[in-house]
Formats: structure tokens, C-alpha cells, sequence
């Protein structure tokens, strides 16, 4: 026979199972869940057993809840009558008593009757009557004793762990005291070695390195601004200009053989100074781009030819956008100071005050930068 | 304790049948499980280790339960027996099924109230508790 065709006798369980995870079960009452579904359970057996084919699932939920309420009205009554009687444990005349309570509402025969024995009263005659009338009808399932206590875990002592207390006047029963770890705070990085003379030693040996290689570029294009002739091709504007052939590349001339033209003259201080100042920034440029600043420029000037060389380099353009970004990273430095970390904001000023004071020193207030 | 009329052989004859429907009990296995008795039983203070009064208990509500039930069975027969017009269906055919009427209609007899709600005025967008969202 099915219960609507919900549930079998067998298989009650499993549709119970399945009615509850189809359902959201109700927020209240989260640990009751298991002891509200074996309820169900068993109320739904007894309609069964009452001959209903099928059940409403609210009318089941609410038929549980009133056996649990039942039971739980039952045990208090009974409960009440051992505490009256001064006892703690309950007794089958506690039980009784409190089926005459519950059964008030809708009486049973010998309820009038106070002379009579409780034991022969009618409710447990009524019991009687049911037990021998009703045919057996197990719960479906087995059910686990509940609720599962759990065993508290216990703290392992210093005896337990065999270590030796921390001092005399800890006996070693009482617990561990927690692992180091948990309360030391030990760095994670690993500790860089530095060596704070050794990296002198290096950045020095690098400034002098660019140095060697710039002065070996001054005194290449002294020697070339000296033998070669003016400039080959025409120029426009700030120094833009394309180079036929690299001059470089070509052999150097005997002095003489080839007479500089004496047109560009009159532009020769303009176009020197600042081809002089693009090279004198040009040390700096590369010392920045390099990471290592030069710190005396000085140096440079004195290597520096008497005869201005009028060639126009190719890389004057890309000097000349160097030269910009400079002053923009000068001219901003001192806006976003604040926005850099200290050591940065320390190399970005040093250069652009270098810079700045390189301008300054040379007799010319170009401020094409 | 009692003065009563019926004397000591009714006493022992009342104690007699305790105690042979007690350990009949033994033998009788109820539809609630012994567990879930105890569990609620411990939760409301009761205290006793005796498994004899632990399985009155379940009997006892499991009296009440089938007649609640079967007064609800009542109900429905009578609902379906009740209609004039069988000539369209047969009602007598058609599956009795446990409703919220008919349990409330029943349990009003043993003094317990139940009313359940026709129909919601909510929206069904709204988080609500399905099992009384169903029928009827």
C-alpha cells in the first residue's frame, strides 16, 4: 500500500530523504532536523496503518510536530507529578497521572471515579485494549541511538609528550605550552648579504668605466670634427638632419685636404653652444641612463676641443628628446617629489640640480632645453 | 494508599495486569522508535532507565496518533461519500489522501487546535517555508 504514492512501507526513508532535499528545510531548528524527520517517518506508518493512501505534506509535518509535542507534554506532566511526589525519577503512576491530564479533553471512561486504583483506570485500560487490538507495526528503519556525544579531545600534558616542563614550578600535568611558531613571528624573506663596500668598489669601477668610453668618444669626435669638413648635407631646424654617409666611418682626411666651409659661422656659436650643451649632457644622459652619475662634468669640458666641431651627429635627435625628458623629469621632480620613495626621489633631484647647475655654469641662457 | 472499596485482591489484580501488560509491552513492538521517545524524553526531564515505561510512552502516543488518524479517515470518507451527482466520477474510487482539513477537523476533538492558512497574500517571489505553501 502507498501513501499517495509518496512513500511505501519500506521505502519511507528513502521518499523522506528525498521530500527533504526537494525542500529547503526550515531555517528553525537545524539540530532537530533528524529527530523531526524520524517523526515523520513514523507518523506517516501509522497513517498507513489507519488506511490512508496518500498524505498532504503539510498535514504530515504538522502531524509529527504534534507527536513530538505529545511526548513532550507527556514526559513534563509526568515529571511534574514525580517532583510532587518528591522524587526526581519517574515512575509508571508519574505516567499515568499524566495521561489522565492529557486525556482530559476528550475523556475516558473512570475519570470521575477517585476511589479506584490508578492502575485500573481507564486509560490504562483504553492502552491495554490498543495494544492487543492494533497489530505490530515496526518503525521501518533502524534508528540510531541519539544524540551522539562527542568525546572532548583531551589536551595532552607535558607527562603525555615527555617534555620537560619549563621550569620547576610547573608540575607536568598541566597541558603543553603551544609550539613556538605560533606566537614567535620569525621573518619570511631571506636576508640579502650586503656588502655595502664591495658595492662602492662596483659603482665606481662602473662610473669609471663610462667615462673611459665617453672620453674615448670626446677625443674620436675632436679628432673627427678637426680632419673632416663641414657639414656635408643641409640642416632644418633644431639639428634635424639626414647624414649622407656615417663620418665615422670614413677615413680620416690629412689636415688640410679638405677646406671647412664658412658659411655655417655665423650660426657656429648658436649651433656650438648648443651642440655644446647637448654634450655636455650628453655625459650625464648616458650616466643616468646607465644608472651611475657622474657628479664632475668638468672633466669633460676640459677635454673638450678648442675648434668646434660643426658636424651634426645624427643622435642629436635623440639627445635633443633625452635632453627634453630630462627637463620634464627635472621640472617634475620637484612637482612629485612626494610622490617617489626617498632614494628615488634623491637620484631624480641630485641629476636634475646637476643638470640644472651645468646650464647655469656655461655663459649661455639658452633655454631651448 | 487508597481507601478503596474493591480491597486487596482488587489492588493485586490491578497490579497484576500492570504488571503483565508491562512486560507485554516487551513483546510489542512500537511504531515510534525507543530512540527518538527517549531523546524528547530527555530533553523534558524525564528521567527513568526503565525501557518498560519508555515503551508506554511511545504507545500511549501512538494510541493518540491513530485515533487522530482514523477520525481523520472518518472525515474523508464522509466528504467523499457526501456528493449528490455520481455520475460523473466515482469518488468512492478515488485515493484517500490525508488534507489539512480533515486533520484539523479531527484533532478538534482531541483539543488541539490546527488552522491552516487558505492562501498567502505574498508574493511567491518571497522566501517562504514550501511545506506550507503546497495545497489546499
Amino acid at each position: 500500500m502507498n501513501d499517495g504514492g509518496k512513500e511505501s512501507g519500506q521505502d519511507n526513508q528513502n521518499n523522506n530523504s528525498t521530500k527533504k532535499s526537494s525542500l529547503p528545510s526550515p531555517s528553525s531548528g537545524g539540530a532537530d532536523d533528524f529527530s523531526r524527520s524520524i517523526a515523520k517517518i513514523a507518523v506517516s506508518q501509522v497513517c498507513e496503518s489507519a488506511g490512508f493512501h496518500g498524505s498532504r505534506h503539510s498535514a504530515l509535518d504538522s502531524l509529527a510536530d504534534i507527536l513530538i509535542q505529545y511526548i513532550h507534554d507527556l514526559s513534563k506532566a509526568s515529571h511534574f507529578y514525580a517532583n510532587l511526589s518528591g522524587r526526581t525519577a519517574c515512575n509508571v503512576f508519574d505516567i499515568i497521572q499524566g495521561l489522565k491530564d492529557l486525556e482530559a479533553p476528550r475523556g475516558f471512561p473512570g475519570a470521575s471515579d477517585i476511589h479506584q486504583c490508578a492502575v485500573g483506570s481507564g486509560v490504562i485500560k483504553e492502552i491495554t485494549r490498543f495494544v492487543d487490538t492494533y497489530e505490530e507495526n515496526p518503525f521501518a528503519r533502524p534508528v540510531p541511538s541519539f544524540p551522539i556525544a562527542r568525546q572532548p579531545k583531551p589536551i595532552t600534558s607535558f607527562a603525555q609528550v615527555g617534555e620537560a616542563t619549563a621550569g620547576k614550578h610547573i608540575p607536568d600535568w598541566l597541558p603543553v605550552f603551544p609550539d613556538q611558531h605560533t606566537y614567535i613571528h620569525t621573518p619570511v624573506w631571506k636576508e640579502r648579504t650586503s656588502d655595502p663596500k664591495a658595492d662602492k668598489i662596483e659603482q665606481v669601477r662602473q662610473r669609471r668605466k663610462a667615462e673611459g668610453s665617453l672620453l674615448g668618444l670626446q677625443q674620436r669626435l675632436a679628432c673627427n670634427g678637426a680632419a673632416m669638413s663641414a657639414p656635408a648635407v643641409d640642416y632644418i631646424g633644431k639639428g634635424k638632419q639626414v647624414v649622407g654617409s656615417n663620418p665615422f666611418l670614413a677615413p680620416p682626411l690629412p689636415p688640410g685636404e679638405k677646406q671647412v666651409s664658412e658659411v655655417v659661422v655665423p650660426d657656429e656659436p648658436a649651433e656650438g653652444k648648443r651642440v655644446s650643451i647637448l654634450e655636455t649632457f650628453a655625459p650625464a644622459i648616458e650616466a643616468a641612463k646607465q644608472g651611475s652619475f657622474i657628479p664632475n662634468v668638468s672633466l669633460k669640458n676640459r677635454v673638450l676641443p678648442s675648434k668646434r666641431p660643426t658636424v651634426h651627429f645624427k643622435f642629436g635627435v635623440d639627445k635633443n628628446s633625452i635632453a627634453m625628458q630630462v627637463s620634464s623629469v627635472a621640472a617634475g621632480a620637484k612637482r612629485d617629489t612626494w610622490f617617489l620613495r626617498d632614494d628615488e626621489k634623491d637620484d631624480k633631484k641630485r641629476r636634475a640640480e646637476m643638470i640644472l647647475k651645468e646650464s647655469m655654469e656655461k655663459p649661455d641662457g639658452l633655454a631651448q632645453l | 494508599m487508597n481507601s478503596s472499596g474493591a480491597g486487596g485482591d482488587g489492588k493485586h489484580d490491578d497490579d497484576s495486569a500492570l504488571a503483565e501488560f508491562l512486560s507485554s509491552l516487551m513483546d510489542y513492538t512500537p511504531t515510534i522508535p525507543d530512540e527518538l521517545v527517549e531523546h524528547y524524553l530527555a530533553r523534558s526531564g524525564f528521567q527513568c532507565p526503565d525501557l518498560r515505561l519508555t515503551r508506554l510512552v511511545a504507545v500511549a502516543a501512538q494510541k493518540f496518533i491513530t485515533d487522530v488518524a482514523s477520525d481523520a479517515l472518518q472525515h474523508c470518507k464522509a466528504r467523499l461519500s457526501a456528493p449528490v451527482k455520481d455520475k460523473s466520477k466515482q469518488p468512492k474510487e478515488k485515493k484517500l489522501i490525508l488534507t489539512m482539513d480533515d486533520l484539523s477537523k479531527a484533532l478538534r476533538e482531541n483539543g488541539v487546535n490546527l488552522k491552516h492558512q487558505e492562501y498567502f497574500a505574498d508574493s511567491p517571489q518571497l522566501e517562504m517555508d514550501p511545506s506550507t505553501r503546497e495545497e489546499n
